[in-house]
Order: structure tokens, then C-alpha cells, then sequence
């Protein structure tokens, strides 16, 4: 696993999943959208989930949504322990306005802050030349 | 589903190994180790011999510290066994229960007449997801780490710290009720030798216990052990023949991957056990109030509240006042985790844990469970329960039932 200057865990990016880090790196949350049935899902899939159709295509999402849970990480956990410093780490489980859900940590909210239905707008952190993770501000 | 399963097979015998936090100065174990130890075990309880899995068969758990393409067949090796069908569980912690409804099939089928089944890991010792430890390659690669490792996602912890807080936000429960789920599994561990945490705690200790992932408190999660489980399942006809207590298999459900509601937006607070435990019920025959003692999954509180739900003991979202209504020891009127569980017991790795349901299930059932015994216990619930999916709360969800007549 290819690991970045700090520790922190990157992706090992393949032909599937790369226009998610290289759209997200360019500030722009993309997803597959089936050519069939239009499901928008998330994590990227081998097809579409509700219809089998192999032909998804990635396409643009508004980049809001709003928390649908949450739990603060003070300590780490089946991750890198390069994530400490970090520390708290307010992770979210995020409803997008266009329908999926992913998860993705709330940033410039202190942790007694957050709550269910806060409406929130998507940030992108470069971790690599090829990667930029999705983070999460309230609006 | 049909009741072909009913009362086909019988669980005959089982073994759990002393389990090991691998403390400097212990004797470290390897997973063939405790996977003969505890194989060794249930066939003492049985009266039989390994050889009598020569063109039977052997089922065997994932673990982690197996790394083979073929790791069911290398037990069969490292024990000597020559089996005619390998089971191999990959269902995380429902692989024990997995396994043994592949088994109880197989048995039907007239394929084979017996198995032995067995699971050991030792995540105390090698790369896996005890704190201290490198993360296991299993768990570095793949779509679902290259979805939460790098955005930060803090394991089962996090996972089902996510969970309930939307169960909390949906349904009105309380800390405590958690805390006295906790406490109970707690009080009976302090009855099993074999558990692996038995000084009993308060309420208090656990409300105030620190926070690992708000709202998820140290005293809210299954320790890691090294250690092994076996058990043995047999036709009903031979179960007769080994021993006059067998445990049978009398109904099962299972389900995987399953959504409640939309498969993009479904509501996480409902798990597959809404199909897999009236599913188990109907093949058994059996009603609720027929249960006298529950073996959930039980590695965290809300997963446990969960399946009391999602099984029908209580209406979804009052889980909370049903465990603070009923008595939850081995001497109340709903008798849970009798061996103290995972979350006291510990868990070894995260494909073993399954078995301790099963193998305490089996205990109870046969009046072999010592000063935690529930006095006449003779129809038992158990839940197998493998992994966390993406954003979701269980992959697979089985329940079976269990009695000590057919
Ligand atoms: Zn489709």
C-alpha cells in the first residue's frame, strides 16, 4: 500500500475508481449513474445495483447534502496511526441532496456541534498528485 | 422456505479453548493450534474420534491469519482428516451459524452424515485490527478500504457509532439501557471461567467508561482474544447414537446484504434479522414466548437492542424499554449472553466470534453451563451476524434455533 510523507492510508487507484479521485482532485464529486435505470450509487460497483446493468456512467453531484449520522473518533481504529493527529475526527454518514449516501468527515464543526439534518457542503483535501479526498463543512 | 431442515440435525458436541489476550510471557498459540484444541474438545464431549470425519465433513472458518487459497483444505491437512466436503465460512462472525445450515443441507442431502466444524484466529499475534498492530493486507485493500481508510473511517467502532446515533436520533432509547446490557453480559462472564474480562461493573463505570467514537464508550466494545471453537453436527439418527443430550437444529433463516427500503437510502437501523428470525421461527415452530434463553450477537449493546427487535421480542424502537423492563440474566425472564458473551468473553478475530452463540447455546440446552445454567432451558435463539457494509449496519444476518427435542 502506497503511503503518503505523513503516514495517512491513499488509495491504490484503478481504472474504476480513478475519475472519482481525479474528479475529486479537480474539486468535483462524480458518481456512477446507471445508463439504464439512472440509480445514482456510491461506492463505485461492478454494475448498477438496483437493475445489473453494466453500463454506469460518472456523472457530476451537487456537492451538498445533509448529515444523516455521526460519530467522533477520539481515538484510532482499524486505520493508520497517522490519523492521531487528526484527532477528533467527526465522521459522518453524508445524504447527498442527489440521493447516495457516502461516508466523509465533517471538518470546521467543533464535535458537540454536529447533528442530524445539518446541512453541509463537500471540500476536497489533495492527499496525493493523482488523489484529493471529500471532507464536509456546514453551509 | 421449506421445513425440510426441522429436526434433521443435532449438535452433538463442542469445545472453546481457554482464550488469550497474548500477554508478554505466554505460551502464543498459532490458529491450527487452538483449531485442534478446540476440535479436540468437542470430540471429547462427543465420545468420538477425529477419524470418524474421514469421508465426512470438515468445516472451517475464514481466519485471518490463514492467508491460503485454501485454507479449509490445509486444516484438513495440518488435522490429518480426509473429508469428503470442505465447508468453508466466509461470513465473518455468521460463519459459525453459516456453516452450520450448510452442514445440516449437506446432511439432508445424504452427502455426508456428520461435521466437524471449527474456527481460530489470532488477531493478538499477527497483523489484523488489534490497537498496536499493523492492519492485516485483508483489510488495506480492496473497494472498501480504498473507501474508508483514506477518509478517515475508524473501523466498528466508528461503523457502529454511526448507527446508533441515527438509532438514537429515530427511537427513543437511552444510554442506560445499553449500559445494562453491558453490565449483564459482564455479570456473566464473572460465571464463566472461560471468559476473558470477569470483574463484574456498574452502570456507572459504564456510563462513565471513555469514549472511543462518541457515542461508542471502551465498555461498549468486544475485546480481541486469540482463541478457537469447535462444535460437532451430526444426522438426528446418529445424534441418537453419540449422546443422549443433542442439541437440534430446529429452524433457520438467513439473509445477506439486506436493505430495509431503498438499496441507496436505506434506513440502518433495521437489520436483515427481519427476515432471517421470523424465517427461523416458522421452520421451528416456535413463538417467542417458546425462547428461554437468547445468544445474540453481541459484540457491541445497540447490535444486540437490534436483533431484539428486528427478531419481534419487542416493537421496533422499544428496545430500550423492553431491556429495562425484563431481566436479562441467566435467572430473569429474557436470559441473554449467558456465557458473558464477546463483549466480556472477548472475541477471537473477527470470523470466530460466531461460534460462542452456537457453543453456549449448545451448553445451556444440555444443563452443561454450570452457575450461569437457565433452568430448563430447552429451546434457544442464536444469531450469527458477519460484517459492517458500506454506510449499512450487517452483511449477514442468520438466526437459528436450537432445542433439546426434536
Ligand atoms: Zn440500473
Amino acid at each position: 500500500m502506497a503511503q503518503m510523507p505523513q503516514g495517512k492510508p491513499l488509495p491504490a487507484i484503478t481504472d474504476l475508481t480513478r475519475p472519482f479521485w481525479t474528479a475529486a482532485k479537480a474539486g468535483k464529486l462524480v458518481m456512477q449513474k446507471c445508463g439504464r435505470c439512472g440509480t445514482l450509487d456510491f461506492l463505485p460497483k461492478p454494475w448498477c445495483i438496483e437493475c445489473g446493468h453494466l453500463g454506469l456512467d460518472w456523472v457530476e453531484v451537487k456537492p451538498q447534502g445533509t448529515v444523516y449520522s455521526h460519530s467522533t473518533a477520539y481515538t484510532v481504529m482499524m486505520n493508520d496511526p497517522a490519523w492521531k493527529s487528526d484527532l477528533p475526527v467527526v465522521m459522518c454518514i453524508i445524504e447527498l441532496d442527489d440521493g447516495p449516501r457516502m461516508y466523509g468527515q465533517l471538518t470546521d464543526c467543533p464535535p458537540e456541534k454536529v447533528r442530524i439534518g445539518m446541512r453541509v457542503q463537500a471540500h476536497f483535501e489533495p492527499i496525493s498528485d493523482a488523489a484529493a479526498v471529500p471532507k464536509f463543512r456546514p453551509i | 422456505m421449506t421445513n425440510s431442515l426441522r429436526g434433521e440435525v443435532a449438535i452433538v458436541g463442542y469445545g472453546r479453548t481457554p482464550y488469550s489476550r497474548a500477554k508478554p510471557g505466554e505460551r502464543i498459540l498459532t490458529v491450527d493450534q487452538y483449531i485442534a484444541g478446540a476440535a479436540a474438545l468437542a470430540l471429547e464431549k462427543a465420545g468420538m474420534s477425529k477419524r470418524d470425519f474421514d469421508g465426512q465433513g470438515l468445516g472451517v472458518s475464514h481466519a485471518e491469519a490463514s492467508h491460503t487459497v485454501n485454507w479449509s483444505a490445509a486444516v484438513a491437512e495440518l488435522l490429518g482428516i480426509s473429508p469428503r466436503a470442505l465447508i468453508r465460512g466466509d461470513q465473518g462472525g455468521a460463519s459459525a451459524s453459516a456453516m452450520l445450515i450448510r452442514a445440516a443441507a449437506m446432511i439432508h442431502a445424504g452427502i455426508i452424515d456428520r461435521a466437524l466444524v471449527v474456527g481460530a484466529d489470532t488477531p493478538l499475534s499477527i497483523p489484523s485490527i488489534a490497537p498496536g498492530l499493523p492492519l492485516s493486507p485483508e483489510r488495506t485493500r480492496g473497494i472498501f478500504w480504498e473507501f474508508q481508510g483514506p477518509f478517515g473511517v475508524m473501523g466498528a467502532n466508528n461503523q457502529f457509532g454511526l448507527v446508533q446515533t441515527r438509532y438514537a436520533h429515530q427511537y427513543p432509547m437511552k444510554r442506560e439501557h445499553l449500559g445494562k446490557i453491558a453490565v449483564t453480559t459482564r455479570y456473566h462472564a464473572s460465571l464463566n471461567p472461560g471468559a476473558i474480562y470477569r470483574e463484574p461493573f456498574t452502570l456507572e463505570a459504564y456510563m462513565n467508561s471513555r469514549i472511543l467514537s462518541d457515542p461508542v464508550r471502551l465498555l461498549d466494545c468486544v475485546p480481541m482474544v486469540n482463541g478457537g471453537l469447535a462444535y460437532i453436527v451430526a444426522s438426528a439418527e446418529t445424534a441418537k447414537t453419540i449422546t443422549d443430550k443433542p442439541a437440534y437444529l430446529l429452524g433457520c433463516g438467513e439473509v445477506s446484504n439486506y436493505y430495509s427500503g431503498s438499496r441507496t437510502r436505506p434506513d440502518i437501523t433495521v437489520t436483515g434479522f427481519v427476515q432471517a428470525a421470523p424465517e427461523a421461527f416458522r421452520m421451528a415452530g416456535v413463538q417467542h414466548h417458546d425462547i428461554d434463553v437468547f445468544e445474540p450477537y453481541d459484540d457491541y449493546p445497540m447490535i444486540v437492542l437490534m436483533q431484539m427487535e428486528d427478531y419481534g421480542f419487542c416493537k421496533k424502537g422499544e428496545g430500550g424499554k423492553f431491556v429495562a423492563e425484563r431481566d436479562l440474566t441467566f435467572k430473569g425472564d429474557f436470559p441473554i449472553s449467558t456465557d458473558g458473551g464477546q463483549l466480556s468473553g472477548g472475541q477471537p478475530g473477527g470470523a470466530i466470534g460466531g461460534f460462542m452463540p452456537i457453543v453456549e447455546a449448545a451448553a445451556q440446552l444440555r444443563g452443561e453451563a454450570g452457575p450461569r445454567q437457565v433452568k430448563d432451558a430447552s429451546i434457544a435463539a442464536v444469531s450469527g451476524f458477519g460484517g459492517i457494509p458500506y454506510a449499512r449496519n450487517a452483511r449477514s444476518c442468520i438466526t437459528l434455533i436450537l432445542g433439546s427435542e426434536k
